[in-house]
């Protein structure tokens, strides 16, 4: 089969709903949400404001949906949509849109902006304008498991140096244990160091958790690419593990669009209510500070401040958590400009960090980032998905700030575990 | 007529003095919005001029507009003029009846014909002539006769500007007003209900002295109708600071506050009432506590009840909006089928896809 113009108008006229018309039709055109994209305040150029690069879709719905645009289609007068289009919006909707949701945030009507551009890259990707690198990573993924290809080598290869480390086994498919980790191929790759922090935190709270052979891998790249028959098919996968490991939770690792997948989109995905918990790592973490099962002992005293990932933070609903476990561990804790859920978007959500053809338009976003890191005078930069800190570590390197430290949250509280029987 | 005495002669034979013509004529001036230099003029022209013949043709009338002229118990000034100017034909000012009256009217339509000034008060039926006839012969072809040799007509009363009461809905004898019968004439519009004296009279002395008065879109002498009650009216104060009588004798009638909540229609009414008042200045009606109706404007009979705020809509339009909004309700609920039988047909066609058919293979 082959992605055609036909099948991605087909896909677009089945995403639009009551919610889309209604959204459509109330938007009075203020220009807010301009204001809220990292985009357009970065560059300046107006065709980055967000409702603008919804413009194809409003405009099969205006031809399609409304009374009026019904007679004048009927009349030849609707303008339609062509391949030319799509392949102009292309980069409109993937190059400059991390799907961060602060214009969802500040619409004056309540517009979901953000649902919707999930919804065009429906159409996009059934039309075969979605980035080469993401339609690779969905093929990679559906065929060996993870988006970098087959990682179960890898994965083994880390969790035996994490048991080298710690000294504590970690088991692969236990059946009944209380939760099920799903990591992102990011950290398998790069930032392994959360196994050995995993297993030593878990261990001294009395947590009893695997890893599943047949669905470790968190991200979910179809909800990237705006494609939800991948989407479903890769989050099914982690349903079925967790299903066959009997476990109570699944825990969602440090990892933005993964956390929004499992935990938001997957059960409207697949039909049906999990009967295990989704709970991001972040979330447990606090829950286990609460009930006293995770004492830390000494602090971090460098100049420390937090980057929200968007999809966890204000499209997640985790804002306090990572706030509570920085109490215990960072002396001198200082918070950018907007920092919790109006926080800026580090540039490389959404599908845009494996967008090659983004690469200038990301570096010209990040400058929020920058500024904002060099306001409060920061030394260090935490933050809780893989994927921000991949972005971070890349684009400060690229701005001369390589000085600036980078680490995940989890990691940090390791550090400084107090594990001492 | 020639015979008849001029107008100096008829002053001093009923006890006004030069001086009070001349303050008249400085009154007229200034109710014409005229500079006060041209008062003279003014007298001049009530004096001397050349005295046209008017015809006052009375058709659906209540002769309110006539008993606003000549209601004061002495003399007027007013009266006087309409002395001076020859009025040859008036139903109810002269003394002839019958055949003798018609004979006057061709009499004075033939010695001054393209020249005679025409007065019309009333509405004229269209649906049946025969509702309104004099002396046998219908309103219709009355005005149409007399109309063809009039130097222009002057509609007096907001039935003949309007149409007015009788054209009212549901308009039993399909009143209309003059301007709809005769449209080669010049017409100027004096409308009321009745109007005020000195407003007809200021308009046939500047038809006299100065030939067609400046009209608005209604065809109404702008110096009388160029103002709203509301702009001049002295509670108008009280409207400003929001302060309204709610009811006819409740705290804010006393205090004599704005009567907008009453269905006052002053804010939307071009009259001089406010300023001129009526009875010799005496009085207007909203200085007498009741709302302005509204007579000097087309259909103020059908504006939605006299006792209604202005902001309140006039009409049926309750039943008008059940309706729009049924109509609405059911276009909404068909489109919305449509578009859910439209997305439906989209999801049919949805064929499951996965990671390798993104891209377009040729």
């Amino acid at each position: 089969m082959t992605a055609t113009l036909e099948r991605g108008l087909n896909a677009l006229r089945e995403q639009i709903d009551a919610p889309v018309a209604s959204f459509f039709t109330t938007c009075v055109s203020c220009g807010l949400c301009a204001e809220a994209c990292i985009f357009y305040k970065e560059t300046g150029e107006e065709k980055f404001t967000p409702i603008h690069k919804l413009d194809l879709m409003r405009r099969l719905w205006a031809n399609e949906y409304t009374l009026l645009g019904k007679v004048k289609s009927l009349l030849g007068l609707g303008e339609k949509i062509t391949d030319a289009d799509l392949a102009e919006w292309e980069t409109l909707v993937y190059d400059s849109c991390t799907m961060c949701g602060r214009c969802t945030l500040v619409c004056p009507v309540g517009n979901d902006i953000t649902l919707m551009i999930r919804k065009m890259r429906e159409g996009m990707s059934a039309a075969g304008h979605a980035p080469k690198e993401l339609v690779g990573a969905a093929e990679r993924h559906s065929d060996y498991g993870s988006p970098m290809g087959d990682l179960h080598k890898a994965l083994k290869a880390q969790i035996a140096h994490a048991e080298k480390e710690t000294g504590i086994p970690i088991e692969l498919d236990r059946e009944g244990a209380d939760y099920m980790a799903l990591l992102s191929a990011q950290e398998i790759a790069e930032y392994p160091g959360v196994l050995a922090a995993m297993s030593r935190i878990f261990r001294k709270a009395g947590i009893t958790w695997t890893i599943s052979t047949e669905g470790f891998e968190a991200t979910n790249v179809g909800v990237q690419l705006g494609n939800r028959d991948v989407a479903r098919t890769l989050v099914s996968r982690v349903v079925a593990a967790a299903e066959k490991l009997k476990v109570k939770g699944v825990i969602s690792p440090e990892c933005g669009h993964a956390y929004q997948a499992l935990r938001w989109e997957g059960p409207n995905l697949i039909g049906k209510t999990y009967d295990f918990e989704v709970v991001h790592i972040i979330e447990l973490l606090d829950r286990l500070r609460a009930e006293g099962k995770l004492k830390t002992k000494g602090k971090d005293d460098t100049r420390l401040t937090f980057h929200d990932p968007c999809q966890i933070n204000r499209r997640g609903g985790i804002n306090r958590e990572p706030r509570n476990l920085l109490g215990l561990v960072a002396e001198n804790f200082v918070e950018t400009e907007d920092a919790g859920t109006m926080n800026w978007c580090c540039g490389g959500g959404g599908g845009v960090g494996a967008n090659e053809r983004a690469a200038d338009l990301r570096f010209k976003a990040f400058n929020r980032k920058k500024r904002q890191f060099e306001a409060v005078g920061a030394e260090k930069v935490v933050t809780m998905c893989a994927y921000c800190h991949h972005t971070l570590e890349e684009q400060l390197e690229e701005h001369g700030m390589e000085e600036l430290e980078v680490e995940g949250l989890t990691e940090l509280l390791a550090e400084y575990l107090d594990d001492e029987d | 007529m020639t015979e008849r005495p001029l107008l100096p002669e008829l002053l001093r034979a009923n006890g006004i003095s030069r001086r009070g013509f001349m303050k008249y004529c400085a009154a007229l001036t200034s109710a014409l919005a005229l500079p006060p230099a041209l008062a003279p003029k003014i007298a001049w022209a009530l004096e001397n001029a050349a005295r046209p013949s008017v015809i006052w043709l009375s058709f659906q009338e209540c002769t309110g507009c006539t008993e606003s002229i000549t209601r004061s118990a002495a003399p007027t000034i007013e009266d006087l003029i309409f002395n001076a100017v020859s009025l040859d034909y008036h139903h109810t000012l002269m003394a002839a009846s019958g055949t003798a009256a018609e004979e006057a009217r061709l009499a004075a339509m033939e010695a001054n014909y393209g020249k005679y000034l025409l007065v019309v008060d009333g509405s004229i039926p269209v649906d049946n002539p025969a509702y309104s006839c004099i002396a046998g012969i219908s309103n219709l072809e009355m005005l149409k006769e007399t109309a063809a040799g009039a130097a222009a007509i002057v509609a007096v009363g907001t039935c003949a500007a309007f149409g007015g009461i009788p054209h009212a809905n549901p308009n039993p004898t399909g009143a209309v007003a003059v301007g709809d019968i005769i449209t080669d004439k010049p017409i100027i519009n004096v409308p009321g209900c009745p109007p005020i004296p000195i407003v007809m009279t200021s308009v046939l002395a500047h038809y006299l002295t100065f030939g067609l008065p400046d009209l608005d879109e209604l065809g109404r002498p702008k110096a009388f109708y160029g103002e709203t009650i509301h702009d001049r009216c002295y509670r108008r104060p009280f409207y400003d600071k929001g302060l309204f009588a709610e009811g006819f004798d409740d705290e804010g009638a006393r205090a004599g506050w704005c009567l907008y909540k009453l269905g006052c229609k002053g804010p939307t009414t071009k009259s001089v009432c406010a300023t001129v008042k009526w009875n010799d200045g005496t009085s207007f009606p909203i200085q007498s506590g009741h709302p302005c109706l509204g007579c000097t404007e087309p259909n103020f009979w059908d504006n939605g009840g006299f006792y209604k705020p202005l902001s309140t809509p006039a009409g049926d339009y309750r039943r008008v909006g059940l309706a729009a909004a049924a109509a609405g309700a059911a276009l909404g609920v068909a489109g919305g089928l449509m578009g859910r039988a439209n997305k439906a047909r989209a999801a049919r066609a949805h064929e499951a896809v996965d990671a390798h058919d993104l891209e377009k293979k040729s």
